[in-house]
């Protein structure tokens, strides 16, 4: 049987509708047997007393021939008794035997003529008896009667015979077609008995698989059902079918939950939910609600939910319509308890807003640096210059000096203004980043600080430089800051030399590097300045730290930090390497994407 | 043409830089006629009256009371009587945001106050002697701010 006709759903009643007809043949069949059979028996019987009643007949005739012949010899009237029985004998057993062959033609036939015969027999009874009466004994004519008597009677004898033979034959006869039928039935039953048997067995195997599957995915669906209910108790969410032809609803065991109540507390219902929201949403709700019923849709929900205990929860819902396999509608909707989101979000919100003012006064804080804190700074020194200018002569030698001192301190106030705004405006991380080449920026950068470089005769080396997105005047000053950092702490004895290379490399390959992953750009300034103790290699980089006194080196402390900060504004990293007295290597990491 | 003098007018808050500059053109002595206002309002008042003697170049602070110099510059731009005004911004600060704005309304050139007089009296000797009817042509946001 192919697997794909036994798993088919009509399989089982199609075999079930077989063995019904099988079942049902089986029994009209036997019923033909067993009818057939009571059939054989009753011919048998028939046939039987057929025989038996002729017997009689013939035994009465004896009897009365008997009779006779007892009387005539001993002349005594007593003999005569059954002979005159015997008529009415043989008269009861013909109205028998009329009724027993009343089917039968030809033995109606027969019993007409055996009743003459019979008749001929009586007449030489009679007339025996007539000789007798007379005692003529030796009359010709009683003897002739008498052999005539005795030919009747042979001739009785052989009709019974034949009639009995007839009967025996006709039995016989239809026996053997009774018997030719019970033959092959036997068998035929059997053979069909087998086939019910075997169909049945399919029958069975088939809807004991279906049990076996049943009780699988019975089983499948039991786990997914815990499954789910663990689920909406972690996600805080629970189910609900709202039937809508039937206009009732089934809530799952976390819904309940969610209003504050135990599994099952109540029975689901539209008004007794409105009992939990809150005052201020039920409208809203109620809206909604209507608006599901019409489009039988509900789009996302929000709405608050007041518990017993009077705590307020935030819940959002949303529903779909589906139509069950019973060709209903039901609208599958599922609600969240969305109150610690919302919790969060205001959080953030206010994070987001206490950030904002923030830097609102962050960049107040930048006019004032970049304006206000400029401007006195510069009337200082153009009222020193004005001094110095004209007023020379006039004041004295101790006065100049001071005067130049304060000079000095002007100036170094304007480079730490100038420096802490660039600082802040590195800051801003909105800048836009341009495929650049890094070789133009770079001569930009020497340009800014051609002076410098020419004062010094600086010599700057560079690689092929690629190009690359970056934040292009960003970058620039991170070439300023580097340079103009290598030349400012330049040896006493050697002019300041800077080797920028260039190399793409794998993270992987790079010690520094601890995110193992990607490929990065890097470049190394190299000089032969003054170096520093490795041990400040992490410091230099943090604002207003300086390693040296600024009597001897006029850094302000923060051009680092702002290379650092344009680093970070790229994805990259910044490493400073020194030895003290050789030179210091700064090298930077620019991620490929 | 003929040229009897530089007729220049500053509008300033600022006490100091109003006497940097009347000093500095006094030594610079190339003819010039220097009147100073106190803000914007003082400065429009008298731009706006009927016989005014209208400047050759107009110095602007930004930062003013009353009426800062972006609106005073917005005012002048706004009137084709003042067309052939060259108009220099004069600030302390020298932010992007400033320099992009005043570029954009129609200022010549963009002047951040030097920090000493002698730069002072170069920068305005710079300015006072360019010929602004031509400089308009090759006008550009790079050569906007004035670098000395």
């Amino acid at each position: 049987m192919p697997y794909r006709v036994y798993q088919k759903p009509w399989f089982v009643k199609t075999v079930f509708y077989a063995c019904s007809f099988v079942i049902l043949l089986v029994g009209g069949i036997t019923y033909r047997n067993i009818s057939d059979l009571s059939q054989a028996s009753d011919l048998v019987t028939h046939t039987y007393k057929i025989n038996v009643e002729l017997e009689q007949i013939f035994s009465y005739l004896k009897d009365a021939e008997t009779g006779q012949r007892g009387s005539i010899i001993t002349n005594d009237a007593q003999y005569l008794e059954p002979y005159y029985s015997g008529r009415e004998n043989i008269n009861n057993s013909f109205v028998e035997l009329r009724e027993l062959t009343k089917d039968n033609p030809k033995q109606i036939e027969n019993l007409k003529e055996l009743n003459k015969l019979i008749d001929v027999r009586m007449a030489c009874f009679q007339k025996s008896y007539s000789f007798y009466a007379a005692t003529d004994m030796n009359n010709p004519k009683f003897k002739e009667n008498f052999l005539a008597g005795k030919n009747a009677m042979e001739a009785v004898r052989n009709k019974i015979k034949e009639m009995i033979l007839l009967e025996n034959k006709s039995l016989e006869a239809q026996q053997v077609e009774l018997h030719k039928n019970l033959k092959v039935t036997p068998i035929f039953l059997y053979f069909v008995l087998l086939m019910a048997l075997l169909l049945m067995y399919g029958a069975y195997a088939k809807i004991a698989s279906n049990l076996k599957r049943l009780k699988k995915s019975n089983m499948q669906l039991e786990m997914f059902k815990e499954s789910t209910n663990l689920s909406e108790i972690v996600s805080n969410h629970g189910n609900w079918i709202w039937n809508v032809e039937e206009d009732t609803y089934i809530y799952s065991d976390n819904l309940y939950r969610l209003l504050g109540e135990e599994p099952h507390a109540f029975l689901p219902s539209l008004e007794k939910f409105m009992e939990f929201v809150h005052p201020k949403d039920v409208k809203k709700l109620n809206k909604a609600v209507e608006k599901m019923m019409a489009s039988e849709n509900l789009p996302f929900t929000y709405f608050r939910v007041v518990h017993k205990s009077g705590k307020v929860r935030h819940l959002k819902a949303f529903a779909k319509k589906v139509v069950n396999s019973e060709g209903k509608t039901q609208l599958i909707g599922t609600t969240t308890d969305v109150t610690e989101e919302i919790k969060s979000f205001k959080l953030l919100e206010q994070r987001n807003h206490e950030l904002e003012r923030n830097n609102k006064e962050l960049q107040a804080f930048n006019y004032v640096a970049s304006h206000d804190l400029q401007e006195p700074l510069r009337k200082i020194q153009t009222f020193l210059s004005r001094l110095e200018d004209k007023e020379s002569e006039n004041v004295s030698e101790t006065s100049l000096k001071y005067i130049d001192r304060i000079k000095t301190a002007a100036t170094r106030m304007r480079l730490l203004i100038d420096d802490l705004l660039q600082f802040s405006r590195t800051n801003k991380a909105d800048k836009a980043f341009e495929k650049s080449d890094l070789n133009l920026l770079l001569e930009d950068a020497k340009q800014d600080l051609a002076e410098v470089i020419s004062k010094e005769k600086a010599v700057i080396k560079a690689n092929e430089l690629p190009n690359i997105k970056v934040i292009p005047f960003q970058f620039q000053q991170l070439f300023i800051n580097l340079i103009g950092n290598s030349i400012k702490y330049k040896s006493e004895t050697r002019t300041p030399e800077i080797n920028i290379a260039y190399s793409k490399i794998r993270a992987v390959d790079e010690p520094k590097i601890k995110k193992k992953k990607g490929s990065y750009h890097k470049f190394t300034f190299t000089d032969n300045g003054i170096g520093f103790d490795n041990t400040y290699a992490k410091k230099i980089f943090i604002l207003f730290n300086r390693l040296h006194n600024k009597d001897e080196y006029s850094g302000t402390g923060i051009g680092l930090s702002i290379c650092k900060k344009i680093v970070e504004n790229h994805k990259g990293f910044i490493f400073a390497e020194g030895q003290p007295g050789i030179g210091a290597t700064f090298t930077v990491y620019i991620p490929l994407k | 043409m003929q040229k009897d003098y530089i007729h220049i007018i500053l509008a300033d808050d600022d006490e100091d830089d109003r006497m940097f500059f009347t000093d500095a053109f006094e030594e610079l002595k190339i003819g010039t006629k220097v009147k100073t206002f106190n803000d914007g309002v003082y400065l429009m008042d008298y731009l706006n009256a009927e016989d005014c003697n209208l400047p050759h170049v107009l110095f602007l602070d930004l930062n003013m009371p009353r009426k800062s110099g972006l609106e005073c510059l917005n005012e002048i731009k706004a009137n084709s009587k003042f067309n052939d005004i060259a108009i220099a911004i004069y600030s302390t600060s020298a932010s992007e945001e400033d320099i992009e704005k005043t570029f954009v309304q129609g200022a010549n050139i963009y002047i951040k106050k030097p920090s000493s007089f002698k730069t002072l009296k170069k920068v305005l000797s710079e300015v006072v002697t360019t010929n602004w009817q031509y400089h308009t042509n090759g006008l550009n946001k790079d050569n906007f701010l004035l670098r000395l």
